[in-house]
């Protein structure tokens, strides 16, 4: 009787190296290998990445609000007066009238409240990039594994599958949201995880399956097969991995999409949180000065950083496109 | 490609019926029991909840009220308003749904035409700036957080140009004393652009076959009769200023949602049209000596139109949702806003409406697009 | 004697890639006789398909032409512009592409494909006057008309091909440029296809060119066959020529190159090495570093195009057969 052997296969991610370095790899011990070659992947990709100018601008972009999410404790705690400056209870006493117009203090001016709009909008950073990348993940994960099971499976889970996809990127996402929030009260991460199901059930899968597609049918998938390796095992050890470029990819426009749902709804004052981009603009509203061009500062600078943000992300992603699908590189 | 329709039908039906399914359970699926969420419904005297309770079945096991629902849902009973109590869901629908439907038709025929023509042009232009530009300012334009792009709208034709209006869909001062309401007016406008499209369509679909002369000449001649039965019906009707007054109001919003869709359809056309012109039947097109024009619309943008199609399929959802985002800032009163209303203010048989309205829409949208598509690209009707 | 139809006269054409210059087309002179069919022959990237596409001008944008004259039925067509050049497209020079489902616009009908480059060039044609010519035209090429108004996807690869023959007969030219026709399809379709253009050929006194590096399809429907090699035109003599006298070391590699069913069995000889860079294309004679011939003068000097008796041309500095 033949019993099915444990199959010890690492990751087959496809590799071309050169023979000098072939011999000097063969010396060192696996896990320096790796490291190695990880090394490699990432710096010729970086290398191709760079050569994408718009690539390069998204990049900016992101850097230039990382760091101002950073940047916003530091200031907190040595240069600026938490009483004045805290960008939820704050008051700025050194103003007289409120919203006050930008000036040397407050170099973005203050809203109705007496909040400093340049501490809100560094600290609202901070929360945009948790549920950008929160939602990413949640996204991307779920959508991989869909794809992945998908394509190796076929059949009736497979049609399952891309009915559910079908059904869920017909509708618009938005509108479910506010659905959604109207039925349960949602902060951040609930609305993190739920965007993340949302979206990871929808168009993600569907592309990844294509890709999962063409890898399944390749050599070392039939060799694992044959080799003795459980379903589960080459779902999880050689399909997904090979998937991961592509899983990287939709996660920036994951982001995109996640920061500009969260600004939709904080706008609208559906959600259960206490300071973001949208909320500012929200208050703005509620306040009475929307309409007014003159306390543009109420408006400008957290739409425009949504606008920003959302687009760096969007960039970003195309450019690693290129880089993910090679025919679309410049001849 | 009869049999194509019939069973692209089939097979939405089959999604409306899920979608059903699975409102219904999002409904279940509350906090609090469904039950309960209905009756707390302040404005209830005793009677009334005990009637009500009956009436919904709500003290029956689960299938049986989802039986119920689904029954009552084809009835079109979509239950009653807790806000506008006792108006019927459906009675607020019907009101608003046509405000929604125009803004939404306009808005998405408008982004695809425009987006699907600069594109088209624009392929023929090429260069290392233009394209970052290009790229650039569409990612921008396609990105751009929609409640700010559309108060930057307000701000700069409103307010400083003075140019339109700054929202709501009517004039107060002007229909004081008015012999219709807004909605009379509404019907009609709708009626008459949809009865002009499929006029024009159909004398487009008549004239394909004839040679150049006579095709210009027909499809000139319709366009004018199309115009003069407009001018026929509109002018004696009287409420012609109050039609006029609504398509003012119409004009920025509209201008918003195109602008924020025309530049996704704009690269994509484009990207497109680069792709299709390095097929070998574009230079068996320029072999047959085909003129640069012929060559560029009858074959290049013609095959390169389908991914844009694709995408415009896709785009429905995002036009919606941008809809939706639309009328809150521009105080336009359709369905988005009142969806938007219904949520803040939780009144949950209104918010179900809304969104078994939108879901309708939706697949609607698709199935239209599904076609369209089908006829476009003879390889899809068989598979 | 019948009159030249097609003359080119010392013609050169490159290519401007990133990489630099590559020289495709390098001072090609070509005659051919009004009725007579021409094969040209050679591997790929030998500048075969680029000059067919030069002869109807239909290059791309990063091709210049740099010299030399191609004369069609007494016009130069070099420096005539597109407008110009629109009114020989078709009606004057067709052309059979390779790959026939490529060069159908998937979109469209068959039939509305072939009366569109009718309605092009006879501009006041009736729309039933030419379905009728495509009806013909279908049976011509052994199709049921039935076929005419599907799509072609809808159509199996010879079916196709056939198609596209149709296509390139509907302004009755002159001229028709065949790109490797039969590359795509089975041997036995390849055969019918290759005995019915022949066929047609002879019917209608349609001069053509063959283009292939299939030689044995060549020989089966030229008279003469041209033999190209890295852009240049290295021998041009009649098939039975070529076969069994041929000149240029290439040719005779080329026909050694090829497995015969009768005869003795013997190893299957190759022409050492790969085709030559065309961005540095070699000194002297382009096919020097292959040669089991070549001398000193063949990798300085270009050997001349000449006649070695009765229109049997070659350009070798050691000429087989002495």
């Amino acid at each position: 009787m033949e019993e099915k052997t444990k199959v010890i296969t690492k990751p087959k991610v496809e590799v071309i190296l050169e023979e000098e370095e072939r011999k000097r790899l063969k010396a060192m011990p696996l896990w320096r290998v790796r490291l190695y070659l990880a090394w490699r992947e990432i710096y010729n990709n970086w290398r191709l990445f760079s050569e994408n100018k718009i690539g390069l601008v998204g990049l900016g972009i992101i850097v230039f609000y990382a760091i101002m999410a950073i940047a916003h404790p530091i200031l907190m705690k040595w240069v600026w007066d938490p009483n004045i400056y805290d960008p939820i209870i704050g008051y700025s006493y050194d103003e007289v009238l409120q919203p006050a117009p930008p000036s040397l203090r407050h170099p973005l001016g203050t809203d109705p409240l007496g909040r400093d709009v340049l501490s809100q909008l560094m600290y609202s950073t901070r929360s945009e990039f948790a549920l950008g990348i929160l939602a990413a993940i949640i996204t991307v994960t779920i959508g991989t594994t869909i794809g992945a099971v998908a394509a190796y499976f076929g059949g009736i889970i497979d049609t399952l599958l891309m009915r559910l996809a079908d059904l869920i990127i017909m509708l618009p996402f938005v509108t479910i949201l506010i659905v959604l929030s109207a039925l349960f009260k949602m902060n951040l991460i609930i609305l993190a995880i739920v965007i993340g199901i949302l979206s990871g059930f929808g168009g993600t899968g569907i592309v990844i399956k294509a890709q999962a597609l063409t890898i399944k049918v390749r050599a070392y998938i039939e060799a694992a097969k044959v080799s003795g390796g459980s379903n589960w095992h080459i779902i999880f050890r050689h399909i997904i991995p090979n998937l991961m470029p592509l899983s990287f990819l939709y996660m920036m426009f994951s982001v995109t999409s996640a920061i500009f749902s969260e600004a939709v709804l904080s706008f609208f004052g559906l959600l259960n949180i206490r300071m973001s981009w949208g909320l500012m603009i929200h208050t703005a509203q509620t306040a009475g000065y929307l309409l007014n061009p003159r306390t543009w500062w109420l408006i400008v600078p957290a739409g425009l950083s949504i606008t920003l943000l959302c687009s760096a992300f969007y960039l970003v992603g195309r450019a690693l496109d290129e880089i993910v699908n090679p025919r679309l590189r410049k001849r | 490609m009869l049999r194509y329709i019939l069973r692209r039908l089939g097979q939405i039906v089959i999604t409306l019926f899920i979608f059903l399914t699975l409102v219904y359970f999002l409904l279940e699926a509350q906090p609090g029991d469904y039950a309960q969420t209905f009756l707390s419904n302040p404005k209830l005297t005793k009677e009334q909840r005990e009637a009500l309770k009956a009436q919904f079945g709500l003290d029956r096991p689960l299938w049986e009220r989802y039986l119920r629902y689904m029954s009552s849902l084809f009835r079109g009973n979509l239950g009653i308003s807790f806000e506008y109590y006792p108006r019927p869901v459906v009675s607020i629908i019907a009101e608003r749904a046509p405000r929604t439907i125009l803004l939404f038709l306009t808005a998405q025929i408008l982004s695809f035409l425009l987006g699907f023509s600069a594109g088209k042009v624009l392929a023929w232009k090429r260069g290392q700036t233009f394209e970052y530009v290009l790229t650039i300012g569409g990612v921008t334009l396609y990105t751009v957080f929609t409640p700010w792009f559309g108060l930057m709208m307000i701000w700069i034709f409103a307010y400083i140009l003075h140019l339109f209006p700054v929202g709501k869909f009517v004039t107060p001062t002007l229909w004081r004393g008015a012999p219709v309401d807004a909605n009379y007016v509404f019907i009609r406008i709708l009626l008459s652009a949809f009865v002009a499209s499929l006029v024009l369509f159909l004398v487009l679909l008549a004239t394909r076959r004839l040679n150049l002369a006579l095709r210009r000449g027909l499809r000139g001649a319709g366009i004018l009769i199309i115009l003069a039965g407009l001018l026929a019906y509109w002018l004696p009707s009287g409420i012609t200023r109050y039609a006029l007054d609504i398509l003012y109001h119409l004009i920025l919003p509209v201008m918003t949602l195109t602008l924020i869709n025309f530049a996704g359809m704009m690269l994509l056309t484009r990207n497109s049209m680069l792709e299709t012109m390095r097929e070998d039947f574009v230079m068996a097109a320029r072999a047959k000596g085909l003129p640069e024009g012929v060559i560029r619309d009858k074959h290049v943008a013609r095959n390169a139109m389908l991914p844009v199609i694709t995408s415009f399929i896709f785009s429905i959802a995002f036009v919606l949702d941008g809809g939706v985002i639309t009328e809150t800032v521009f105080s336009w009163p359709g369905m988005g806003l009142t969806l938007l209303e219904a949520a803040l203010s939780q009144d949950i048989p209104m918010v179900m409406g809304g969104l078994v309205f939108t879901g309708i829409l939706a697949l609607l949208g698709h199935l239209v697009a599904d076609i369209t598509y089908a006829y476009l690209d003879p390889r899809i009707r068989y598979t | 004697m019948a009159e030249s139809i097609l003359r080119i006269e010392n013609f050169t054409m490159h290519y401007i890639t990133k990489a630099g210059e590559v020289s495709a087309v390098d001072n090609v002179d070509l005659e051919i006789r009004k009725g007579e069919s021409l094969g040209l022959v050679g591997e790929s990237g030998c500048g075969k398909t680029s000059l067919a596409i030069s002869i109807m001008k239909l290059l791309p944008e990063n091709a210049v032409i740099k010299g030399g004259h191609i004369y069609f039925d007494g016009t130069d067509l070099v420096p005539l512009s597109e407008d110009e050049m629109r009114r020989f497209r078709w009606r004057r020079i067709s052309m059979i592409f390779q790959a026939a489902m490529n060069s159908l616009n998937p979109v469209y009908k068959v039939s509305d494909q072939i009366i569109e480059a009718m309605e092009t060039h006879f501009g006041n044609i009736d729309y039933s006057e030419a379905r009728e010519k495509v009806a013909n035209l279908f049976r011509l090429v052994g199709l049921d008309p039935k076929f005419m108004d599907q799509y072609p996807h809808e159509y199996s690869g010879g079916m196709r091909q056939r198609a596209v023959i149709a296509m390139a007969l509907a302004c009755e030219p002159d001229l028709i440029i065949a790109d490797e026709p039969t590359t795509a399809l089975d041997v036995i379709v390849q055969d019918n296809i290759l005995r019915e253009l022949k066929a047609l050929q002879e019917k209608l006194g349609t001069t053509m060119i063959y283009i292939s590096h299939d030689i044995a399809v060549i020989a089966e429907v030229s008279h003469r066959i041209g033999i190209m090699y890295a852009g240049k035109l290295v021998e041009l003599a009649s098939s039975e020529e070529i076969f069994h006298h041929p000149i240029h070391p290439y040719t005779a590699g080329l026909m050694s190159a090829f497995p015969s069913i009768v005869g003795p069995k013997r190893e299957l000889a190759t022409i050492p090495g790969e085709p030559p860079d065309l961005l540095n294309p070699p000194s002297g004679c382009r096919f020097h570093p292959r040669c089991q011939y070549a001398t000193k003068i063949c990798r300085e000097e270009e050997p001349e195009f000449k006649d070695y008796g009765s229109g049997h041309m070659a350009s070798c500095w050691n000429p087989l057969g002495g």
